[in-house]
């Protein structure tokens, strides 16, 4: 029996297993130990062919001052600096190339730059809802969309990595409210 | 000769030996010396293989797509590696049997697992809810799905990842990327399959599918490289982007030299898509600067693709390929390819004034082709391998592309045409008897 195509096909296993393991690892950490962080967003529904219906999250904050002295080019990677207000929702005080010493911060990529502003490329941009329930988060969708109360995205952050739990509105889980609607 | 004409020819030999045309001795003769390689699929087998395949494989995505958000986590991650599993105990199988196991199985082992993989990055996607684009998840998906190829000789599997890797050069176009995440990384990822390459332990030779849809894969691959090169050191809005034109055609030049053997040479052009579409692209850019604009537009992008050095690879590797096809006298297919360092002859005699370049490399385009058109033609005639037909195109549409940005009026243009016309058919005739002749004294 030859060695060798075992030997590769062993490290092509392997391989196929590391890959989304350690994508489980990453995300799972962020999940236990990370900070919970609340974004004002938007979130219309797409599709994606290979993972299905999901809401397109779009934080309302889409622009952030860049630090003093600091030159960002655009698409390179850059720390959102988080600050939480006194109504509990997170925003993004400023950019900078180098990770803040302490508080809670989001790797993001910074896009087009202009008057010491940046525009900002979330690192989420995707919520999975079940088939089932994706047209009535469509319905609910359009007739909320001129709610004051607007949707909030709950973000977990870990030094640097956000992933996000979960999308609520008046404080009730997002999922719960269409489940509720279906019945 | 290619497996369908193989089995053709087997398929005959009984009858041809009762009719008395051959003797036992000849049949057996070409009996073995056409004998089938039954570890190489066939096409049906591989279709159904990878039919069947690709249905279980687009069920569970669909599956997994419904989102069953009703289960836990590790439940819905134990979906996601469930299918992984038994596909790779599958393929283990299929391998640990060798060449026990029939051609259909392994394809279909090694799509199963491919797909698997791809559903198993997915689904871990939609349970994080994770963001990123569709090409970093392809990259990893054909990355992945590569070893499959190389173990479970798969030809379905290699189709995959040249069309991915072609899909993922085109998207990473845009400017801004680091080099290991550009269309710079498509001849790598080419590379990644040099184990199935035709004489590398033994391999049978590609089949035409793989052929063609490697030479497809490469044309966008490389031509996405060019366009992805072509954009350093240059404005969003500069006129030089049309540098990456020029790099097509040395690319396409490079695809017709591509080094053969022997065996290689004297198979059908039909059999060599490289050949045929970069003589394609050669000629049709060759006509194309013959026109004084676009000749212009030329000379302003390859005076900037010479500072880039994609171009130097590029011509690096044209030279290597030119001295191969030299030693192996592939005269007809070095003469078109010519056509793509014609710019290079003109740039040192060109000076820019007032945004314009002069007419020389037009003038040198319409010689050239006309040159090689003779060529071919003449190459015929002495007894040795041309194309006298594609000779004589080349030559009318020449005249035709100079009639048709002459100032002669109407009539005298309509009477050049017609009697170009003229030219072309009776040339056509002549040459289809001298064929019929040298078939029947072959006869």
């Amino acid at each position: 029996m030859k060695t060798l195509p075992f030997l590769i096909f062993g490290i092509a296993v392997l391989a196929q297993w590391a890959a989304p393991l350690s994508q489980i690892w990453t995300h799972e950490k962020v999940l236990t130990q990370g900070t919970l962080i609340k974004l004002k967003c938007t979130a219309p529904d797409p599709y994606d062919p290979l993972r299905g219906r999901y809401l397109a999250v779009r934080p309302n904050q889409n622009e952030a001052a860049v630090s003093a002295g600091v030159e960002l080019q655009q698409g390179a990677q850059v720390y959102a600096v988080l600050v939480t207000g006194a109504d509990g929702f997170a925003t993004v005080s400023s950019l900078s190339p180098t990770p803040p010493a302490s508080g809670d911060y989001l790797r993001v990529r910074s896009g087009y730059v202009y008057d010491h502003k940046a525009r900002i490329e979330w690192p989420f941009d995707r919520f999975y809802v079940n088939e089932k329930l994706a047209p009535e988060a469509d319905k609910w969708f359009a007739e909320n969309i001129r709610s004051t109360q607007g949707i909030t995205a709950e973000v977990r952050v870990l030094n640097g990595r956000a992933v996000l739990e979960d999308l609520s509105l008046d404080g009730k889980s997002f999922r719960e409210i269409l489940k509720a609607r279906v019945k | 000769m290619n497996t369908s004409h193989q089995r053709w020819l087997l398929e005959q030999l009984p009858q041809w030996e009762r009719e008395g045309l051959l003797t036992p001795d000849a049949a057996r003769a070409l009996r073995e010396r056409n004998a089938l390689d039954d570890s190489q699929p066939g096409a049906a087998q591989i279709v159904m293989g990878a039919l069947g395949a690709l249905l279980i494989g687009s069920g569970l995505i669909a599956v997994i797509g419904y989102n069953w958000d009703d289960f836990s986590r590790p439940v819905r991650l134990l979906f996601a590696f469930l299918p992984l599993l038994l596909t790779q105990l599958f393929s283990f199988r299929v391998l640990k049997r060798g060449a026990a196991s029939s051609a259909w199985v392994r394809e279909t082992a090694a799509l199963l697992q491919a797909l698997a993989t791809g559903a198993c990055i997915a689904l871990v996607s939609q349970i994080y809810n994770l963001g990123g684009e569709w090409p970093d998840f392809l990259f990893w998906w054909f990355m992945l799905s590569l070893p499959l190829v190389w173990v479970l000789r798969s030809h379905a599997v290699a189709i995959f990842y040249l069309i991915a890797i072609a899909v993922w050069s085109v998207s990473q176009v845009d400017r801004g990327s680091p080099w290991f995440d550009s269309p710079l990384l498509y001849p790598l990822l080419l590379l990644g399959l040099l184990p199935c390459w035709p004489g590398w332990k033994n391999q049978a030779p590609l089949s035409l599918s793989m052929r063609w849809v490697m030479t497809i894969s490469a044309i966008f691959g490389f031509c996405s490289a060019a366009v992805f090169a072509s954009q350093s050191g240059i404005g969003f809005f500069s006129d030089h982007a049309q540098s990456f034109l020029w790099l097509w055609t040395l690319t396409a030049a490079a695809f017709a030299l591509f080094p053969l053997n022997q065996n290689g040479i004297e198979e059908p052009l039909r059999r060599k898509p490289q050949v045929e579409l970069g003589a394609l692209w050669l000629l049709g850019y060759g006509v194309a600067i013959t026109f004084h604009d676009v000749s212009d537009d030329i000379i302003r992008g390859a005076l900037h693709a010479l500072q880039l050095p994609w171009c130097w690879g590029l011509l690096t590797v044209l030279a290597v390929f030119v001295l191969l096809a030299v030693v192996r006298k592939r005269w007809a297919v070095l003469s078109i390819a010519s056509v793509a360092l014609l710019p290079l002859i003109a740039c040192p005699f060109v000076q820019n004034t007032d945004k314009n370049y002069g007419t020389l490399l037009s003038w040198l385009a319409t010689l050239h082709l006309a040159a090689i058109g003779i060529t071919l033609i003449v190459l015929e005639f002495a007894g040795k391998k041309g194309a006298p037909r594609l000779g004589a195109t080349l030559l009318s549409v020449l005249i035709i592309a100079r009639m048709a940005d002459s100032h002669f009026s109407l009539l005298a243009k309509g009477v050049a045409f017609i009697g170009v016309g003229v030219a072309f058919l009776t040339f056509n005739i002549l040459m289809s008897r001298q064929l019929k002749l040298k078939h029947s004294a072959a006869v």
